[in-house]
């Protein structure tokens, strides 16, 4: 199970995310250095390209800060949120990003060598879940989607991955069976004996 | 092996913009409140820098502008509908569409793009999480567009013709084009954002890919510069359009830790000009 991550200031993540909603712009920034890799990382499992994944990040952190009365924090941590944010931003690109996208184009990216962005992709390559398990999640509905990435890919326990989402736990734990199952129609058995593995872990 | 990260120049962009928002949103609300109550109507140079990153408005030279053109036609509908709009006006080139969600469902747009809603979406107060806008490119002799959904999903939806221009970049005294990235490639010198939001100006595209690691080409440089790259920043200079004037400074890196310090990247040895030489991994 994930535990909340210290940030570089004393007071941990829990009272950086506090001192951000009083417009503390270290506290803020703190937190994006902190998730912003993770974020990115998760968009790269459900988006077609990088391009896409940075733009998806970027909308989230945007939206943490826009929507930052209403976030909700688990266990200290506002990552379940922004990860749950990110999960629906890929599945709907276009709604997600439609009030961000002139704000992102203006954002410079670096171009890099032809090799360099071979090694980039060999390196996503290594990050990213198959194709075929990215088209699985495409076809769960968006909460559930958020469930199974926060239970199989961030390690979460379905109690803080309810928590994410606003659900009871009872609930996420039926939703998670459910898509469990979908996710074993679509791939076989192999993936969902590592969920089990995965969620066994989780407090009581 | 290395743990996959963000294009560090998207990053550092990303990371000024955000302090941007964050700096602005209080002092913007607090001073509206303040002015309306007083009955002026009066926007500082804070609020309009402020209000034109947040909601991005700032639009340097290469940025893609959308003129309207003609009326705009609103329909709200139930169901799949091919919505005919009349012909386009002369200088139309593309379709600009937002659909506002009125309940549960998913909503095809006509470049096979979509968007979903669901009871959480419809929960919370129009328009955040009911509307997409979308701007689709005209096919000639097509005067109509189609909303594909269920037969029971209520949508409405604003259709207007626009005139979609690429500005063009500038041109300094030098020679030097500025301006954003786009689908031409990439300008001389790159528009970013610094300072709080407060300064816009440009950084030489060559200066920001070396110093973002642009040059690197063999596996074994990206693992000795990613080891180089933890406690140290780079700081590139921000230009005027003239290329030449400093306005400031536009930081690269992610360090963080009790070690990080930044560097000047003209006290860094790297030689980004020749190709085939990849970049020095150590700095001072």
């Amino acid at each position: 199970m994930r535990t909340v991550q210290g940030v570089r200031s004393s007071r941990g993540e829990s009272g950086t995310w506090d001192a951000s909603l009083t417009g503390d712009v270290d506290a803020f920034v703190d937190i994006f250095d902190l998730h912003h890799n993770r974020v990115y990382r998760h968009a790269l499992r459900l988006t077609a390209n990088v391009h896409d994944a940075e733009d998806v990040t970027a909308a989230a952190f945007l939206e943490l800060w826009r929507r930052r009365r209403s976030v909700r924090v688990v266990d200290g941590s506002v990552l379940p949120w922004l990860i749950v944010t990110a999960t629906n931003l890929s599945r709907n690109l276009v709604r997600g990003l439609h009030r961000y996208r002139a704000l992102i184009a203006t954002l410079p990216r670096a171009e890099v060598a032809d090799s360099a962005a071979d090694i980039a992709v060999e390196r996503i390559e290594e990050e990213r879940i198959g194709e075929e398990v990215r088209q699985a999640l495409g076809a769960l509905s968006s909460a559930d989607a958020a469930l199974l990435a926060l239970t199989m890919f961030e390690h979460y326990s379905p109690a803080q991955a309810a928590a994410a989402l606003g659900i009871s736990d009872g609930a996420a734990r039926t939703r998670l069976h459910r898509a469990r199952s979908r996710m074993a129609t679509a791939l076989g058995r192999s993936l969902v004996g590592d969920c089990e593995t995965t969620t066994k872990e989780e407090p009581r | 092996m290395t743990m996959l990260e963000m294009d560090p120049v998207f990053t550092a962009a990303l990371r000024e913009v955000l302090v941007a928002t964050v700096d602005d949103t209080p002092r913007v609300r607090r001073r509206w409140r303040w002015r309306l109550g007083a009955g002026m109507f009066v926007g500082s140079t804070l609020i309009a820098g402020g209000a034109a990153l947040a909601t991005g408005l700032f639009s340097p030279p290469g940025a893609p502008i959308d003129t309207p053109i003609g009326n705009v036609v609103t329909v709200t509908h139930t169901g799949p509908a091919t919505i005919d709009l009349g012909p386009p006006p002369a200088r139309a080139t593309d379709l600009s569409l937002t659909l506002t969600c009125l309940t549960v469902g998913t909503f095809d747009f006509p470049n096979g793009s979509s968007m979903s809603c669901d009871a959480a979406d419809l929960s919370h107060p129009p328009p955040d999480d009911q509307e997409a806008s979308e701007v689709v490119q005209l096919t000639p002799g097509k005067d109509s567009v189609t909303i594909d959904t269920s037969a029971n999903a209520s949508w409405t939806l604003q259709a207007m013709y626009v005139n979609q221009v690429t500005t063009p970049w500038g041109t300094n005294a030098r020679g030097q084009t500025y301006g954003v990235q786009n689908q031409k490639g990439t300008p001389d010198l790159i528009a970013v954002v610094v300072d709080q939001g407060k300064t816009q100006g440009y950084v030489k595209a060559a200066e920001l890919n070396c110093a973002a690691g642009g040059n690197v080409e063999t596996p074994a440089q990206a693992l000795a510069w990613d080891k180089a790259s933890e406690n140290r920043n780079i700081s590139i200079p921000v230009y005027e359009s003239d290329g030449t004037t400093v306005i400031g400074t536009f930081i690269i890196g992610h360090a963080t830790g009790p070690n990080a310090r930044t560097v000047p990247f003209s006290s860094l040895s790297l030689d980004c000009s020749a190709t085939g030489n990849g970049p020095a991994v150590n700095g001072p």
